[in-house]
């Protein structure tokens, strides 16, 4: 894909999808560092890209599986904004009640299923969605996020070899940035793109600039087409980079990385801005209109969250088991 | 082929073969006599990777099998009638009874531990090399498992691990999942695993890997040599597969004898019944190694035959002292699970 | 005697170990876990580099590796981090380091320390604020060491780390800021030797961890209120030191039990039984559990600041035990 005449809406809407995830990462930071949210928080700034340009093609009924990382996925898959702030700042109101959090969000409504703070965690629960919508044959798929980290676990292993064998509806993605919480890939294993894994268990595999909005998309596109004719499992390998440490530290300097001119050459969101520009169809106006709507949704959010009640002590134990 | 050995060494590889197969012959009548319970795997069928592949290896080597273990410890030197007793639960057995055919040990030989869990020995045989690395005393560790042991998250992680820390360790994949007659194992496919080859999973982790005839005694200690002096020399991980065809008495649920081993066999198989016929007529590693003995003259049918009847004789023997040998008293159930 | 911080008790006992034994190595290694305290971590790097190894993320894995380089005389001490990731590496932990001693007939001998932090961290939700230890006593076959003070935790490190069997090491974030005595010249402390943090005649306060810590509090405050409250901690679930509890109960009568695993199956549920087997007729009144509620650990601040044994759920169990 490449942004021409007959896709600038499309191709605006995209952008649109990539600043609401930016506007509400960071706002969700600046929340951190007031000490408003607590725990452990892991943000994607800087892989906008891989959430919209994938997910973007998907069905709601479809399934998404996330990491600990996994904001931007949600909100590309189509999650509330307000329900979801609401969730990582742990109020009632949240997705979940406040009970899950940020690494375990889980927006059913719209196709998202979880998130999960165990490295490669959802990996296997992606492959049974697959599973059951084979067996359902509605044409359904899922897809799951993981980092380059997760490439080392057991699981990621056995899962693409069922998922092979199987031959089930499953997009494996790899959002590879390079390092693994603390240290660098090639500190945990002599192998530079986790693809050649999908490709040792016959899955056909293939490595994209995980930063190029186009990229990501043409690449899901295919495998989307393939998944639903039924044809097996697919894996995308998505280069990029987090420009935060692996979690929310001391988050007060990142509200500035905007602005810092080296990010914008790499920064996702102004590549597709440039090629927008670059065709004559999308002005420096625009542009700034489009991140104000994103912030002020995000402010939105932000107010109905801090707004919100925290659960009470009485819903301690509700829903820890399903009532028949 | 015969490995490259004197003559002597090649009957001893010949006489550790046939106690193998003698002695897992033993154990099926025991079992289904009710002399002692629970699942127990035959190595039959195998015999010509473990013997010379062992024999390659130094008297302080690590190794680290499965379920499918008796073979191992034979090929190494296990007394026959510690193994009898333990599988029987015995307190004469090398674990004193405590650990059965699945747990079988002999830490003097180098086996620290069986495990019963598919993989489960594969991460601690990362261990033991790493152990060696880092003392310094150029021990090297093998680990033996089966094609199974690779649709485990275990593998793939221990391959990272060994490839990573560069460790002095020699993964031994016996496949005998291959079906059917003939000595050339063909390609085949798994069922349950999607990688083919095999030596694929290892060499995604740029661990070096080959695929091997386990059937064929030279071919197995021409490979397992180089691949262990790699080690020693300090080159990292080495991955061999050696492909066997599958026992026909290992076909089913519990081990059968379909019919009972004789040198004789190897140059007559009509007494086997026919079903089995086949697999005794050119996929048994200790019959084709027979045959090559006395094809290249190293040693007479008679002579062999004459290997085979000390054999028989020694293995009647463990069985009496393991039949004879008392079981643990019932305080030890409760002691011994704290050094 | 000096006054040290937990985190600089337990830094200086891993430089100790690691100076005397070579065999001692570190697999993986937030043994000061995320708190800005790493950088003491860092000094060890320097003086010990070759014996620690950060391997990737693959707890079963390097579980296992840990324990076979165990059974070839290494003494690793291997570093779950949150302790909820060790049932990635169950099988190797419970299936293979539990039983090798004792299957192979007492010859291999498995010399392991698998070291995490356990429990409520403050934010963690349900799978970082695991506290494995009770299901971890249903194995037989390895000790669990649980230590609550700076010099408790210097002394048993040294005792896990000198033991022959696998040892879990359970530790706590929100005791590495603590201060504690602790001696010039300490010795390891011994498994099986429960310890009194605090004399008191009228309630026996049985409690691990962090939760001690906890308990000192709420009996500190319990004093004002005419309660004098006596705090046994056990240092080590296996093996077990009861003689010590059953004579504190001898002069009390009364128990109470706090701790951060869930209550059912959790390690009250078994403290109390054997209480009630061996003590039974020593108790005035029945004996009372204080435990994280049986619920998967919600992440929202109030509720699990809710479900925890707290200080003032504490304080109520001891009132109803005086009542």
């Amino acid at each position: 894909m490449a942004a021409n005449k007959d896709n600038f809406k499309e191709v605006i809407e995209l952008l649109r999808r990539m600043w609401l995830i930016r506007a509400f990462e960071e706002k969700v930071s600046s929340l951190y560092a007031e000490r408003q949210i607590v725990g452990l928080l892991h943000l994607g700034i800087g892989q906008e890209a891989v959430a919209v340009g994938a997910l973007s093609l998907l069905r709601n009924d479809d399934y998404v599986y996330g990491g600990h990382r996994s904001h931007g996925h949600a909100i590309a898959k189509g999650a509330d904004m307000n329900k979801l702030m609401a969730e990582i700042a742990g109020r009632a109101t949240g997705y979940c009640g406040g009970k899950g959090g940020s690494m375990h969000i889980v927006a059913k409504e719209c196709g998202f299923m979880t998130a999960t703070g165990v490295v490669g965690g959802t990996i296997p629960l992606a492959l049974g969605a697959a599973f059951a919508s084979k067996e359902r044959k509605k044409g359904q798929l899922a897809v799951v996020f993981f980092g380059d980290g997760a490439g080392q676990a057991g699981p990621f292993h056995e899962s693409l070899n069922i998922a092979s064998l199987w031959r089930l509806p499953v997009v494996f993605i790899c959002e590879n940035n390079g390092y693994a919480e603390f240290t660098p890939l090639s500190a945990h294993t002599k192998i530079e793109r986790l693809a050649q894994h999908a490709k040792t268990y016959g899955i056909p595999a293939s490595t994209v600039d995980g930063n190029d909005l186009f990229a990501v998309r043409d690449a899901m596109t295919k495998a989307v087409a393939s998944c639903r004719a039924g044809k097996g499992p697919v894996f995308i390998e998505c280069l990029t980079h987090r420009m935060r440490g692996h979690y929310e530290g001391d988050p007060a300097k990142y509200r500035e990385l905007s602005q810092l001119a080296e990010w914008k050459k790499k920064d996702p969101i102004a590549r597709v801005a440039r090629a927008l520009k670059s065709k004559k169809a999308f002005t420096d106006a625009q542009l700034e209109a489009i991140e104000m709507e994103a912030r002020a949704l995000a402010d939105k959010a932000t107010e109905f969250s801090l707004a919100s009640p925290w659960p009470s002590e009485f819903d301690v134990d509700s829903q820890v088991y399903a009532v028949t | 082929m015969l490995p490259t050995l004197p003559r002597d060494h090649l009957l001893e590889l010949c006489r550790r073969m046939f106690v193998i197969r003698h002695f897992e012959e033993s154990l099926v009548p025991l079992h289904d006599k009710g002399v002692f319970a629970g699942h127990y795997h035959l190595y039959v069928g195998q015999e010509a990777t473990g013997v010379p592949a062992l024999a390659c290896l130094r008297a302080d080597d690590y190794l680290f099998t499965t379920h499918r273990n008796h073979g191992h410890l034979l090929a190494r030197g296990a007394e026959p009638k510690r193994l009898f007793a333990e599988i029987l639960g015995r307190v004469d057995g090398l674990n004193k009874g405590k650990g059965g055919s699945f747990h079988s040990v002999a830490p003097s030989l180098g086996f620290l531990h069986s495990s019963g869990v598919v993989a489960g020995i594969i991460p601690l045989s990362t261990g033991t090399a790493y152990a060696a690395k880092a003392q310094k005393n150029g021990r090297i560790t093998v680990c033996l498992f089966g094609d199974g042991s690779l649709e485990e998250g275990a593998a793939p992680e221990a391959f990272n691990l060994a490839s990573l820390l560069k460790l002095p360790l020699l993964f031994l994949c016996e496949n005998n999942g291959k079906y059917g007659p003939g000595r050339a194992v063909a390609a085949a496919q798994s069922s349950s695993m999607a990688a083919y080859p095999l030596t694929d999973l290892p060499k995604a982790y740029k661990i070096p890997a080959q695929q091997i005839d386990g059937i064929d005694a030279g071919v197995v200690h021409a490979t397992i040599s180089e691949a262990v002096a790699k080690i020693r020399r300090g080159e990292g991980p080495q991955f061999v597969e050696a492909q066997t065809v599958r026992y026909p008495g290992s076909e089913t649920n519990w081990p059968t004898v379909p019919a009972p081993t004789d040198t004789a066999l190897a140059w007559d198989v009509g007494s086997v019944p026919e079903k089995a016929r086949e697999w005794y007529r050119s996929a048994d590693p200790l019959l084709v190694y027979v045959r090559e003995l006395v094809e290249a003259s190293q040693a007479t049918r008679g002579e062999i035959a004459a290997i085979e009847l000390q054999v028989r004789t020694e293995i009647a023997a463990a069985v009496e002292f393991a039949v004879n040998s008392p079981f643990p008293k019932l305080e030890e159930a409760e002691r011994g699970f704290f050094a | 005697m000096r006054d040290l911080a937990y985190f600089e008790a337990k830094f200086e006992a891993l430089d100790e170990i690691m100076t005397a034994d070579e065999r001692v190595h570190l697999i993986n290694g937030t043994f000061l876990s995320l708190s800005p305290h790493r950088h003491v971590y860092q000094n060890l790097q320097k003086k010990f580099r070759e014996r620690m190894i950060a391997p990737p993320i693959s707890e079963l894995g390097f579980c296992g590796l840990a324990t076979g380089a165990a059974m070839a005389g290494l003494r690793p001490i291997v570093d779950l981090s949150t302790g909820s990731f060790i049932y990635e590496a169950w099988p190797q932990v419970a299936n293979e380091a539990a039983n090798a001693f004792s299957m192979s007939g007492g010859q291999t001998r498995v010399p392991v320390v698998f070291h995490l932090f356990h429990g409520l961290r403050g934010g963690g939700a349900a799978q970082h604020s695991g506290s494995p230890q009770a299901m971890l006593w249903n194995v037989p076959g390895l000790e669990i060491v649980i230590p609550s003070s700076p010099r408790d935790v210097k002394g048993l490190l040294k005792t896990a780390v000198a033991s022959d069997n696998p040892t879990i090491f359970v530790d706590h974030t929100r005791l590495l800021d603590i201060r504690g005595e602790v001696p010039e010249n300490d010795k390891p402390i011994p498994f099986g030797v429960a310890d009194i943090k605090r004399a008191g005649g009228d309630v026996t306060l049985i409690a691990t961890s962090y939760t001690v810590q906890v308990c000192l509090g709420a009996a500190a405050k319990l004093a004002n209120e005419g309660i004098d409250v006596e705090v046994v901690d056990p240092r080590t679930l296996v093996p077990f030191d009861l003689a010590t509890i059953l004579s504190s109960v001898e002069k009390t009568h009364r128990v109470v039990i706090a701790d951060e695993t869930h209550q059912s199956c959790g390690v009250a549920a078994e403290i109390a039984a054997r209480i009630a087997e061996t003590g039974f007729d020593k108790l005035k009144t029945r004996i009372r559990r204080v435990s994280t509620l049986d619920v998967p650990v919600p992440y929202s601040p109030p509720l699990e600041a809710h479900i925890g044994p707290t200080e003032s759920r504490i304080m109520d169990a001891v009132r109803a035990a005086v009542a």
